[in-house]
């Protein structure tokens, strides 16, 4: 169906909001589809990650009337109803949506406006053939070819996509594409070939058992000043990472017209005003404690909160840091912290 | 006979020197810690490093991906520079031009005391766009990059791609006049290995001439345009040597200046202020650019900045550390131009 991506575009782009891996300015992202020859197949992966489809980088949460002094009407969203479809996610990505979930639905405080989109939102996924050299998936529980949190799953078999439906959502959608034709058993058997080919090329494999472990008693540990030494503080890291969930709450009051919005933006552990607290102290007033933050967020609070890692290995950090303050670097930093240890003690 | 050095010679001529310049430092006792480059884990990069050992000399390196500038460690100066007794370390600084150039301008700015400082004076061949490189490859993984004679060799997996050195280094390098350090006579002692003394430099404006031939609203097409995909991760901003407020103007929220969020009117905004407050202080390293993970290329704002402070005050930013710069300076004379409208 490889040249029929048009095709499920023209069937499919009326009723959902089509989302699918595009050029824009030089760079990969996903965005809303207008003109299915657009839709870019031959990729690595996206700079931005597609959280930014359910959680945008600025999104309005309600709009709102006044008399000039209180409020006196909300204007609730009305698009949250709408449906969409996903095309194009890795696996590592798809994992994300899980993992954001698990945020923005915690405890009693579900976000309406996440989780519906979450729900109206048709996942498909298509398995990674070259995983990246800073990809790291197989060492947080991932799999190039996981398909565990996508509605459909394709095997890219360079001339065609071999199609599962994996969801009961997946599945329906799958009956309407009458064009669909059975599998082969010789394509299955290449799909298999393709994922075990995809495994063994992983060049990053991050020893990350019993992280949190290791992590947290290091709390005070001079290595953070390490870590942070040549960190700029920008929030490269924070922003492109598939998994970050800060964001900011802001609102804009528009006085001459009586109305306003409230907006939320993405934010950052990285920035200055992050915890920054009213009475002007900052509990993580350096760079040493932003940078460890994000590190321990990831690695130590993540697990304890949501019993799973909070990385999903996509290398994205990585690869954009600005200053080249490699993640993997960091990990093997505090692997060695506990290696040393138990040398000393043998010793 | 003209021998045509390659830029790999070049560059091992240049991190030679640079490195015995600064293992006699260290061994001299003349720093505490030097700042310089070392290679990055990933291609297309390089990694600041902070070495206080002779031994640790071989890790500094000299390449053409050495993009960022330094002399941002030392505005606001990073803990790492600072001993809790002794206060400021004295601190060599590996110093191609632009980082010359910072570090005499923030100076001039009262920000650094030149006295704790060496500059590491090396003669920068140009860096790389790596933005661009990276956008004509395109959706291939980079996993090796060098020079090679007058050439920039890409490789991946299945595939080799080499660009022109010469075409595909930083529009602003290719016009650089101020390859080392400017040092003038009194700051002799100051700059250690490759600088030049220069006190005023014919700058050379050419990159601007595309961008000054379009009209008024082609010019706000284009950094609209550009400026699109920002996602405000100030990545610019944190890697800029001249950005050293405490406070940014976009972070105050007593009152609230500007809003924060991506709408293309509050991007611009940022944006544009940003380049209002580096108006005669910016050094033309070009750092924004190449660290800007969406890879806008924000130089061109600044540039036509610089060449209006130079064109209407006769003022290069870097260049001279007594010449007051003309945000700072008040002038009888002055027949305040800048007043008029600008195109």
């Amino acid at each position: 169906m490889k040249n029929e991506i048009g095709k499920l575009y023209i069937e499919l782009g009326e009723e959902f909001n089509f989302y699918a891996p595009i050029k824009e300015k030089g760079n990969l992202i996903f965005k809303r589809v207008l003109n299915p020859d657009d839709i870019v197949l031959d990729y690595l992966n996206s700079k931005v990650p597609p959280k930014e489809i359910l959680f945008p980088k600025m999104e309005v949460l309600f709009e709102y009337k006044t008399d000039g002094k209180d409020v006196t009407e909300i204007i609730e969203r009305t698009d949250l109803d709408e449906k969409n479809i996903i095309f194009g996610i890795r696996p590592c990505d798809a994992h994300s949506f899980v993992l954001l979930e698990n945020f923005f639905a915690f405890g009693d405080y579900q976000d309406e406006i996440f989780l519906k989109k979450r729900a109206n939102t048709i996942v498909i996924g298509i398995g990674c053939n070259t995983p990246k050299s800073t990809c790291f998936c197989t060492s947080v529980e991932g799999h190039p070819f996981m398909k565990d949190d996508m509605d459909i799953f394709l095997v890219d078999l360079s001339e065609k996509y071999l199609v599962e439906g994996v969801s009961e959502k997946g599945k329906e959608l799958m009956k309407r594409l009458k064009w669909l034709t059975d599998a082969k058993k010789q394509d299955i058997q290449k799909a298999e070939e393709l994922s075990k080919q995809a495994e063994e090329s992983f060049e990053t494999k991050l020893d990350l058992k019993d992280i949190d472990k290791k992590l947290d008693p290091n709390f005070e540990h001079p290595i953070w000043a390490e870590i942070s030494d040549i960190c700029i503080g920008c929030g490269t890291c924070s922003f492109l990472c598939p998994t970050c969930t800060c964001f900011d709450v802001i609102d804009e009051n528009d006085q001459y017209n009586n109305k306003g919005r409230r907006i939320r933006i993405w934010d950052t552990c990285q920035f200055c005003l992050y915890t920054l607290h009213t009475s002007g102290h900052n509990p993580r007033d350096s760079c040493i404690e932003r940078c460890r933050n994000r590190i321990l967020h990831k690695f130590c609070y993540y697990p304890e909160n949501y019993n799973t890692l909070g990385c999903v290995g996509c290398g994205r950090c990585i690869q954009l840091c600005p200053v080249n303050n490699d993640l993997r670097a960091i990990i093997e930093k505090f692997n060695n912290i506990k290696k040393e240890k138990e040398e000393k003690i043998s010793a | 006979m003209v021998i045509i050095m390659g830029i790999e010679t070049e560059n091992s001529e240049i991190e030679n020197s640079m490195r015995e310049t600064a293992r006699s430092l260290l061994k001299e006792k003349k720093v505490d810690v030097i700042i310089g480059y070392t290679n990055g884990t990933v291609p297309l990069s390089s990694a600041p490093i902070m070495i206080t050992k002779e031994e640790e000399v071989e890790k500094l390196i000299w390449n053409n991906l050495c993009y960022v500038n330094l002399a941002k460690y030392l505005v606001p100066r990073i803990p790492q520079l600072i001993d809790p007794e002794k206060g400021d370390l004295k601190v060599g600084i590996v110093s191609k031009g632009c980082v010359g150039r910072a570090l005499i301008h923030l100076s001039v700015e009262n920000q650094i005391n030149l006295e704790n400082i060496k500059m590491i004076g090396i003669p920068c061949n140009g860096i790389i766009n790596r933005k661009r490189i990276e956008k004509e490859v395109g959706e291939k993984e980079i996993l090796e990059v060098f020079a090679f004679g007058n050439d920039i060799v890409v490789k991946g997996k299945d595939f080799e791609q080499k660009f022109s050195f010469e075409e595909y280094i930083n529009e602003l390098c290719k016009v650089c006049k101020v390859k080392s350090p400017p040092v003038l006579e009194e700051l002799a002692e100051i700059c250690i290995g490759e600088c030049q003394e220069i006190s005023s430099i014919g700058d050379n404006f050419e990159d601007l001439v595309e961008f000054e031939s379009k009209t008024t609203e082609e010019k706000w097409d284009y950094i609209k345009d550009t400026l699109e995909t920002c996602t405000r991760c100030y990545a610019c901003r944190e890697a800029c040597p001249m950005c050293y407020c405490n406070l940014c103007f976009v972070d105050q929220n007593k009152p609230i200046w500007f809003e924060k969020t991506t709408e293309i009117s509050e991007i611009i905004a940022f944006h544009l202020v940003r380049a209002m407050h580096l108006a005669g202080r910016c050094v033309a390293c070009g750092a924004c650019s190449s660290v800007c993970p969406m890879g806008i290329d924000l130089n061109l704002i600044t540039r036509k900045l610089e060449k209006i402070v130079k064109e209407r005050f006769n003022f290069t930013s870097g260049i001279d550390s007594k010449k007051m710069p003309p945000m700072m300076d008040f002038s009888m004379d002055d027949a305040e131009e800048f007043m008029l409208e600008e195109d």
